[in-house]
Formats: structure tokens, C-alpha cells, sequence
């Protein structure tokens, strides 16, 4: 019995040895791994997010701010039955559970301590109702937080300008080198100047117990703010021309320019959306109706649109004639309401001909034979050119996300294109900007700008200072790529301006865009959408109502303000210059010191809309 | 009864290592429930131990014999106790293992052992052979299976089980033949999967077969075992101090106070304070054998043993499972863990090692 306890007493020595050993390799050889773990067990991060820059107009009015909403996420890290948390947190929110268990499953692989977010932007009533279940500990693993968000206080005002915000997506994650889940500018100016907006994300570290409930915190980095930014934009002159296209019921777009530097101080394009609908995650039912609507909210039609330029093209032919030579201010062309050209009869606007116009009534007047004339002596090479010089057919380059680059034909493009020869004939309707011919809104501004400066192109853009935050205020940017000078004798180019003045001032196509003593220069034009045989072909109900352009520079002499007013199916070119008289008029308003004029009722605007199609068919193409 | 010279062979080093103990024990409960709404369990657990020590100085006065003669009314009373508290005992936490005492519940399993202990040690003792027959075996092994099947129905598998060491290690020092401790083991391993298969519920399963592999079920079962060695491993040397464990205060461990308190005294006291309670109990264990060795009678020996057998399985068995290396089981720390009835069963058992021991040289 003796040895028998004896044998016992030293196997469990040894055994005791054995548990030492166990704990020494625990505590001492892997305590690093384990402290670790200790830590990450009760320790959590919750990201603070940075509220993003406030944007400002030029005279530092607030065009976007943040406000704070509540976002409800399930952190899983302690979660211990996530089909509960799903099945209550559904209930207790009023949500389809499906839903909620499609959100969790789609962030399943992300690491569990990342919130994973089930309703963004909640109401009190259900921040209550979870605030409510968590203190009884029935939803530990539900997070409220409290976080910026993007408000829009004016709406749908310059929303393509401004642009939206919107999660990353995976592609920017993986690009940008994004944290999933950030918020980020999706358009506009949130997008081209996410980097300076977006401002940095501070954390706040906190202790948790198993149930991942907080207990107290440990230490916060706080996050940094987005810059503030200050835009080119006037809010005076972008409420002008949404007032004006609110007023006319019509769809397209404007941008007002400061020729000499390029800033842009309005810039619309209709229809626009809200991009408060954006700011606290879209939901899919707005998001599809957006983007399934014929009329297409959310295409910027100032620099992605391409619309054939019509009459306002004419400046630019008129131009090249003068510097390649070809004609002089002087030059006369007998219009008899239109002429021939390599076998065919082109038609002018005017069934009974202008008689003898010189090339400042040509523009004046908008004679097509005219122009045809001019273009037919040049060739399509000499006006790409001189459009080119002038801005049309290239990128702007302003600061703003996916322009698109509009069109100006020559003999190389055609080659290229089509591999075909051009053919003379074909030059004699770019003479009057149809056929090929393509251009964007902003391009149309930026080539106003260039006439208005006398040759100088400059390039749009929106940004003007930025705040760095160190307390010095704003800090100007610098300013785009150099203007281009291009060489025009000023003598020709007055030509071109005084032409530009008689459409508004004398007996021209643009007079309801004449504001008193302000010597307004301007075109307008009339472009069809579709040709006279297809539209008489077509039986869909779509529209296919000319588009009306209005252009202008003001004053002639040494001008302050150039732009463009785009009307889709706008039906007449004056339609755009009642509502560029309403810009214009706030322009100056401003400028002397009077009060603003008040937003244009439709009537104000006279709007013509008698279908010239009717008369087409008969007679000329356009004026 | 008690007599003065006895006084001189009480083993002094003993009692204060199981003293020592009892101290560390409320510290450690004390340290666990401190920010919880289980403040008041250290006070119970001193209760515990005063009434434990009152147990404790009747079974070291009363003659072991005296005990040892009454076995079988020890026994069949502990019987009727088990049976009632089946039919009518106090239900928590899914199970029927309390009588309802007013004051505080009582758990009769915890005392079953002692009674096992006694009557096996009768038994074994009055033997006049000098080894165990088969049939010997056969019928200590019945009274132990009688209360073991009693307890398993509660259901209270963990300290059911602890009940076995009883026979096993009275049978050892007994002389039972070591082919038939090997046809034990043997007959154990073949036993298993057919207990795993019909015997265990799903939780009992789940627990088994998630210690083999943990991360299976890193929330379920084999979060507890992870979290385990989590705590035991961050303690380092030194420990995080009294009180400040992240692990055992926020509760990542379940009953931290109760089957877990050697973790958290891993994890707050380091590897210093295990060696000190590791060294504590080995120390209780080393001198209780001794105090078998020393008996004056096969029935001091077979007394001894018989309680020590089922309280050093206990410690191992839980010290293991503190470090996450053994399956999670319902199996407290003797002298450590929170739970009256078992700190007072355990404080009488000392009461009859010490007895043993003193009356060695007595007639």
C-alpha cells in the first residue's frame, strides 16, 4: 500500500508539473499573442466621420453644408446568435427582414468589427426605439451613431455643378485606396475635388464587454474637417437662370463666363435632381426612376451634351473668312432666299432672300446664303481651324468630371472616320453649323468668351480658393492652364462684334435679350433636332421640336459676362434670348447697384412657340 | 472526546494551505463579481467558509471510526437526500440540484462524496483479504455507481463523475490488481463511444467535440476554450493586478467566479500567483497522502484517499480546463470556486484527513 501511494503521490506531482509547464507556455512563451488578443477582445474602434468641406459662391453665400444624421449598424464581433440581432433589429425598426438580412450578408466578409450599416439617415422614432433595447442589453451589438451628412440647402440648384456623394464603390475602394463604406463625391464639384473635400476620419477607441456593449472610453483621434472651397459661382446669377428656365418650362442648359479669366458664375443644366437624395444613401426606387427617365436628370447637359450649333456657328465661319482672306467686312452676297451650290439648291431661312447683305447684316440678319458662300470659298478645313482657335470641337478642360468633347468636321476626320473623301458640297451646310457640326453648351460659352476677348481663350473653370484650415482664409487657386491667343487683326474681329450688336441692338433675331445702355452682343440659333423627312416619317410621340440657342457677350466694347443659354426643343433661338435677357438683366442689376429684378413669370418671357417645322417643309431651314 | 495531546499531531501546514485557500478564494470572487450585480457572493462564500470550518472541527473531533461505523446510515441517508432532491429539489438553470434551505441552498451531491468516501472505505477497510476479489469490486463499484447514476439524472454529469475517483483510488491502495485497473481503462475507452452515442446530450457533445477543435465553433462552445486561454495568456508574468483583468471583468469569460476563477486568477495575478496556488494545493494534496501513508489503519487510509481521490481530480481536471486545454465541464474548483455546498463538503473532508492523521497514534 505504502509504494502504492508513494507511486501516486509522485504521479501527481508530476502531473502538477505538467499544468506548470502549460501555464508557463501560455503566460510566459505566447503572452504577446495572447495580450493581443485580450485587447482586440475588448477594445473597439468606432470611426468618427469627417464632416466634409462647406462650399461657398464667390461672395461666400453657402451652397453646400452638412447636418447630422443617424446611422444604425450591427457590429458582429460579439455578436453571438446574428440571426436574433437580424430578426429584432427588423422588428424593431419596422424594416422587411429579408432586407436587413440581405445588407448584413452582403458586408459578410468584411472584418467583424466594422459596422456593418442597416439604415442610414433614421428617424428619431427609430433611434428611440434602439436606444430603448439597448440599455436592456436585448441589442448590444447594435451601434447608433451620430454622423455628418451632406446637405443641399438649395436643392436642385446647379446640382450637376455641385455634383452628389455616394458610398465608395468597389472600384474606388480599390483605386483611391478608400476605406469600404466611405463617403464619397460621385459628380460634380464633390467628385473632381473629393481629395480636398473629403476631409480626413478621426476614431474614437472604447472599451467593450463581451456582449460589446461600451463601457467607458479610452481615447478619441479626432478628425479632420474637409477644406472649405469657394466656387467662381455668383449664387445671384445661377438663381437668374434657374429662375429663367423654371419660368419657361423648357429643358437645357446655361453657363455664364467671365471672359477674361474663365470663371464661370452660372452654370445650369435641366432637367437637374436633388442631391439630398444622394447624401444619406439612395434608395434603389429613386435611383431607378433617375436613371430609367427619358428625360435623363442626371446627364449634364452643359458638358456632355452635343447639339448642333445652328446659326451661332456663323461668327466662327465669318471669322475664317476674314483672317484666311477670303472676304472682307465688306464683302457683299445677293440673297434671294438661297442658292446653288454643286447642283443643289440650298435654301435661306427667309423664303424672299435678304437682297445684298455685307457681313455685318449677314450675322445681323442670320443669312444663310451668306454663309454658304463664305464656307464654300474656304473649305472645311480653314473653318475647323478657326473654330478650333475659337473653342468649339476640343474639350474646355473645365474642372469639372467626364466632359465630353463636341465635334468641327475637316477632310482628316472624315478620312478617319469614314474612310471617304469630303466632298466640297458637304462644307456648304457646316457653313451654318448643321451637318456634322457638334458642340457642348460650355464650348459655346468658352467661344463667346474668345470673340469677347478679342482672341483670347481662356479656360473654364469653377473653383476659385480653397481654405486650408490654417486660419489665413482663403487661399486663391491657381489659376488653369494658360489662355490661348490666337491671332485675329482687332479691326476683323469688330466686325464680327458689331454684327453681334446689330442681332440684339438693330434689327436682329435676338432683340429680347437688349437690356438698356448695356450694349448686348449676342446670336441666336435654331437647329433641328432631326431631319424634315425623318420627322415626317416618324409616328413616335418623342420630341423633335428644333433646339434654340441664344450666345452672348456684354458689353460690346471691353465685355464683363459671355455665355451661352441652350433651350432644348426650345423651338427658336429668341425663346434662349428671353431667358438670356433675364441673366443679364441680373448681371447688371447687380453691377449698378439695383435691386435684382424679380424671377421672370412665364408670360415675361414671350415665348414663341410656333412649330417653324410646319413652315420648313415648305420653305427655308433656319435663321 | 478530544483530546489534548491530539493537538500535537494536527498537521498545522495543512490547514494553512487549505486556509491559505479559503482566502485567496473570496479575494478571487471578490476580484470577479466586483463590478456586477453579484457583489454580495464574497460575503456568501465567507458564510460558506465559517460554516465549512464549524463542519470541518466536528469531523476533526469526532473519532474517524465512530464516522466510519455509521457509513451505512451516512450513505442511505445521502441516498434519500439525492432522491428527494430529484423529485422535489429546487430548479436552476435547467437542472434539479438543490434543497431549498431558507438561508441557502443545499447541494446533497457535493456532500454525496464524503458518504461514498466512508462507505467505501468501510467496505474496503473490513476486509480481512489481502487484496480486493472481483466480487469486492463488483460491489464497491455498485455503491458507487447507486449516488453516481443519482447525481447524473439531476442532470450534474461533473460532479457525477467525480464520484468515480472515490472507488478508483480506494481500490488502488487497496491492491486491486493493476490487469484490472487496465480492463477498467480498457472497458472506459471502449465504453465512450457508446456513452457519446446514447448517454451524452447535445451540449455535453458539442462541448467534447469542439475542445478537439475550437475555432469550429469560435461563438458556441468553443468560445469559451478560447476565451479561456485568451485570459490565461494575457497575464503574463505578473498579471494585470487585482481587479483589473479585461477578460474576467468584462466578462468574456463566463462564470468567472464559479467554474473559471483559476483563469482569472491567471489572468490578474500572472504566473507568479498560479505557481503560489498551484503549489498551495499540491501541498494539500502532498501532505493528505501523506496523512494515508501514516493512517494507523486501512480504514484512515482507504478514508483519505477515497476524498482525495475525487478532490485532485477535481483540481486537475479544472486547472486544465482554466488554461483551455480541457473540454468545458460544470467542474468547480475545490476551496476556490463560489458555491457553498461545495466548500463546506470540502472543508468537512479536511476536518476527516486531519482526523486520520492525529489519531494515528491513538487506539
Amino acid at each position: 500500500m505504502t509504494v502504492r501511494l508513494v507511486v501516486l503521490q509522485f504521479g501527481i506531482g508530476f502531473l502538477f508539473c505538467a499544468l506548470v509547464f502549460g501555464f508557463w507556455y501560455f503566460q510566459i512563451v505566447q503572452n504577446a499573442k495572447f495580450a493581443e488578443l485580450a485587447e482586440n477582445n475588448h477594445q473597439r474602434t468606432i470611426a468618427l466621420r469627417a464632416p466634409r468641406g462647406i462650399i461657398f459662391d464667390r461672395n461666400n453665400n453657402v451652397l453646400v453644408v452638412n447636418r447630422s444624421s443617424f446611422t444604425i449598424s450591427i457590429v458582429r464581433e460579439h455578436t453571438k446568435d446574428l440571426d436574433r440581432t437580424v430578426q429584432m433589429l427588423a422588428q424593431v425598426l419596422g424594416l422587411d427582414e429579408q432586407e436587413v438580412r440581405d445588407i448584413v450578408n452582403k458586408h459578410k466578409r468584411e472584418p467583424s468589427y466594422r459596422p456593418i450599416v442597416v439604415v442610414e439617415d433614421a428617424t428619431l422614432a427609430q433611434v428611440a426605439a434602439v436606444q430603448a433595447r439597448r440599455l436592456d442589453t436585448e441589442l448590444p451589438d447594435v451601434l447608433v451613431q451620430e454622423i455628418p451628412t451632406r446637405r443641399y440647402p438649395t436643392n436642385e440648384m446647379a446640382a450637376h455643378l455641385i455634383g452628389y456623394v455616394g458610398e465608395a464603390s468597389e472600384a474606388q475602394v480599390a483605386s483611391d485606396g478608400l476605406e469600404s463604406g466611405a463617403i464619397v463625391g460621385q459628380s460634380g464639384i464633390e467628385k473632381i475635388y473629393n481629395a480636398l473635400l473629403m476631409g480626413q476620419d478621426g476614431a474614437r477607441h472604447v472599451v467593450v464587454n463581451s456582449m460589446g456593449r461600451e463601457i467607458r472610453p479610452l481615447s478619441e483621434d479626432r478628425y479632420v474637417e474637409g477644406r472649405r472651397v469657394q466656387l467662381t459661382i455668383d449664387v445671384d446669377l445661377q438663381k437668374a437662370a434657374e429662375d429663367a428656365f423654371t419660368a419657361s418650362g423648357f429643358n437645357g442648359a446655361a453657363v455664364v463666363l467671365e471672359p477674361k479669366t474663365g470663371e464661370v458664375l452660372a452654370f445650369t443644366s435641366r432637367p437637374a435632381y436633388d442631391p439630398n437624395v444622394f447624401a444619406a444613401g439612395i434608395d434603389r426606387v429613386t435611383w431607378a426612376s433617375l436613371n430609367t427617365d427619358e428625360l435623363r436628370p442626371l446627364n449634364d447637359r452643359a458638358i456632355q451634351g452635343r447639339y448642333s450649333p445652328g446659326s451661332t456657328f456663323k461668327m466662327a465661319v465669318g471669322l475664317a473668312g476674314l483672317e484666311e482672306g477670303v472676304i472682307t467686312p465688306d464683302f457683299h452676297v445677293s440673297c434671294g432666299g438661297g442658292a446653288n451650290f454643286y447642283g443643289r439648291f440650298f435654301k435661306c431661312w427667309k423664303k424672299g432672300g435678304h437682297g445684298s447683305v455685307d457681313l455685318r447684316h449677314a450675322i445681323e440678319q442670320s443669312c444663310d446664303v451668306y454663309f454658304y458662300t463664305v464656307a464654300n470659298m474656304l473649305g472645311v478645313d480653314k473653318i475647323n481651324k478657326w473654330a478650333t482657335d475659337l473653342g468649339l470641337g476640343v474639350m474646355t478642360g473645365i474642372d469639372l468630371p467626364n466632359e465630353v468633347q463636341g465635334l468641327v468636321p475637316s477632310e482628316q476626320w472624315k478620312q478617319e472616320r469614314f474612310h471617304e473623301k469630303w466632298y466640297a458640297g458637304e462644307t456648304i451646310s457646316v457653313g451654318i453649323g448643321q451637318g456634322a457640326v457638334s458642340v457642348t453648351p460650355i464650348s459655346m460659352a468658352v467661344y463667346m468668351a474668345t470673340l469677347a476677348n478679342g482672341g483670347t481663350r481662356v479656360t473654364p473653370h469653377v473653383l476659385k480658393a480653397v481654405d486650408d484650415g490654417s486660419g489665413s482664409g482663403w487661399k486663391p487657386v491657381p489659376p488653369p492652364p494658360p489662355p490661348v491667343k490666337i491671332d485675329v487683326t482687332p479691326e476683323k474681329m469688330q466686325a464680327i462684334r458689331d454684327g453681334l450688336w446689330m442681332v440684339v441692338n438693330a434689327g436682329g433675331t435676338g432683340g429680347r435679350a437688349r437690356i438698356q445702355g448695356k450694349d448686348v452682343a449676342g446670336k441666336t440659333g435654331t437647329a433641328q433636332v432631326i431631319s424634315n423627312e425623318k420627322r415626317a416619317a416618324s409616328r413616335s410621340g418623342k420630341d423633335y421640336r428644333d433646339n434654340g440657342w441664344f450666345v452672348f457677350f456684354a458689353p460690346r466694347d471691353n465685355p464683363t459676362i459671355a455665355g451661352v443659354v441652350f433651350l432644348e426643343h426650345g423651338i427658336h433661338g429668341p425663346n434662349a434670348a428671353s431667358l438670356a435677357h433675364h441673366i443679364l438683366d441680373t448681371y447688371f442689376a447687380k453691377e449698378d447697384g439695383r435691386p435684382l429684378p424679380p424671377p421672370p413669370t412665364h408670360d415675361d418671357l414671350r415665348l414663341d412657340y410656333s412649330d417653324p417645322y410646319a413652315r420648313r417643309i415648305t420653305t427655308g431651314t433656319d435663321q | 472526546m478530544f483530546e489534548r495531546r491530539l493537538y500535537h499531531h494536527l498537521d498545522w501546514l495543512l490547514l494553512g494551505a487549505v486556509l491559505t485557500l479559503c482566502m485567496i478564494s473570496v479575494a478571487m470572487i471578490y476580484s470577479t463579481t466586483v463590478s456586477s450585480a453579484a457583489s454580495k457572493l464574497p460575503w456568501t462564500q465567507t458564510y460558506a467558509i465559517v460554516l465549512g470550518l464549524g463542519l470541518f472541527a466536528i469531523c476533526l473531533t469526532v473519532d474517524y471510526r465512530v464516522l466510519t461505523d455509521k457509513s451505512h446510515f451516512i450513505y442511505l441517508g445521502l441516498l434519500a437526500l439525492l432522491l428527494y432532491v430529484l423529485l422535489f429539489g429546487t430548479v436552476a438553470g435547467g437542472a434539479r440540484r438543490w434543497i431549498s434551505l431558507k438561508v441557502f441552498n443545499l447541494q446533497p451531491s457535493e456532500f454525496a462524496k464524503i458518504g461514498v468516501a466512508l462507505v467505501l472505505a468501510k467496505f474496503f477497510g473490513e476486509n480481512r483479504r489481502g487484496s480486493p476479489t472481483t466480487g469486492d469490486l463488483l460491489i464497491g463499484g455498485g455503491l458507487t455507481v447507486l449516488p453516481l447514476v443519482l447525481v447524473a439524472r439531476e442532470p450534474d454529469l461533473g460532479t457525477a463523475v467525480t464520484l468515480a475517483p472515490i472507488f478508483l483510488g480506494i481500490a488502488y491502495i487497496a491492491g486491486m490488481r493493476m490487469r484490472i485497473l487496465g480492463i477498467l481503462v480498457l472497458s472506459a475507452a471502449v465504453l465512450a463511444p457508446i456513452a457519446w452515442k446514447f448517454a451524452l446530450k447535445d451540449y455535453q457533445k458539442s462541448r467534447i467535440s469542439t475542445f478537439l477543435d475550437p475555432s469550429q465553433d469560435a461563438k458556441g462552445a468553443g468560445y469559451q476554450q478560447i476565451q479561456a486561454r485568451i485570459t490565461v495568456g494575457s497575464g503574463g508574468l505578473r498579471g494585470k493586478g487585482f481587479t483589473k483583468g479585461t477578460q474576467g471583468q468584462l466578462r468574456f469569460l463566463p462564470v468567472a467566479h464559479n467554474d473559471f476563477i483559476f483563469s482569472v486568477l491567471a489572468e490578474e495575478q500572472g504566473f507568479v500567483g498560479v505557481l503560489f496556488v498551484l503549489s498551495l494545493y499540491m501541498t494539500v494534496i502532498w501532505r493528505s497522502l501523506e496523512a494515508a501513508r501514516l493512517a494507523k489503519d486501512k480504514l484512515g487510509a482507504y478514508l483519505v484517499m477515497g476524498l482525495m481521490a475525487s478532490f485532485t481530480f477535481q483540481v486537475i481536471y479544472n486547472v486544465t480546463m482554466s488554461a483551455g486545454l480541457a473540454p468545458v465541464k460544470g467542474l468547480t474548483l475545490p476551496l476556490m470556486s463560489y458555491g457553498g455546498s461545495s466548500m463546506m463538503a470540502t472543508l468537512a473532508s479536511f476536518g476527516l484527513i486531519l482526523n486520520v492523521r492525529m489519531r494515528r497514534f491513538t487506539n
